[in-house]
């Protein structure tokens, strides 16, 4: 039951994000939504792990942590380097 | 499932709902960044703690080192993320904005 409506509000969260992903505006918004979409699926990965508990799913965790930010990193950085243009500002918007 | 994990994962499910709900309702991209660079990874420190209770040491260990990880990582990527939104010029919907004016974003 717990277990249920855990995964309930991590979907719910991740169908968020979803929608935020694809409706923009800005590309910032969309690797914010990326990163809660993950963020997400995290929870839920170590909730089903709590439910069984079973600790061979939790190495993920520790991978999709150590490697995840590099991807909001490099997307800040592009829109700063971007912004001197101002048809690709307007692309990355 | 014992009932402090059961509130530890619940508190941490409805806080990573919320920060869906205001990554999708709030207006502007300051306030969507906001929502998204604190909320989940408090959500995620909560479930984390919950399910160590369920798993063991092993697991404890395991998830002290992701959530460890994702505190330190996450909320450097949104700053970043911030820092990139305001220099591009997404400042006109601010009522305030004491970045610019004390000209600390060169």
């Amino acid at each position: 039951m717990v277990v249920t409506v855990a995964l309930a509000c991590f979907a719910a969260a991740a169908a968020c994000a979803l929608v935020r992903l694809v409706i923009g505006p800005t590309l910032a918004d969309r690797v914010a939504a990326l990163d809660v979409a993950l963020i997400s699926l995290m929870c839920a990965i170590a909730t089903g792990a709590a439910a069984r508990r079973s600790v061979v799913e939790l190495d993920l965790l520790v991978v999709i942590a150590a490697v995840a930010f590099t991807a909001t990193i490099a997307a800040s950085r592009f829109i700063e380097h971007e912004r001197g243009d101002r048809s690709d500002r307007e692309a990355t918007r | 499932m014992s009932a402090p994990a059961s509130v530890a994962i619940l508190a941490g499910a409805v806080l990573s709902a919320l920060a869906g709900v205001g990554l999708l309702r709030l207006r502007t991209p300051f306030g969507r960044l906001h929502a998204a660079g604190k909320a989940s990874p408090a959500a995620f420190l909560l479930v984390a703690s919950g399910a160590a209770i369920e798993t063991g040491w092993a697991g404890a260990a395991r998830l002290l080192a992701a959530a460890g990880g994702l505190l330190l990582t996450v909320p450097v990527g949104v700053h970043l993320l911030f820092r990139a939104v305001h220099r591009v010029g997404a400042t006109e919907q601010l009522s305030r904005d004491d970045l610019s004016r004390k000209d600390h974003n060169q």
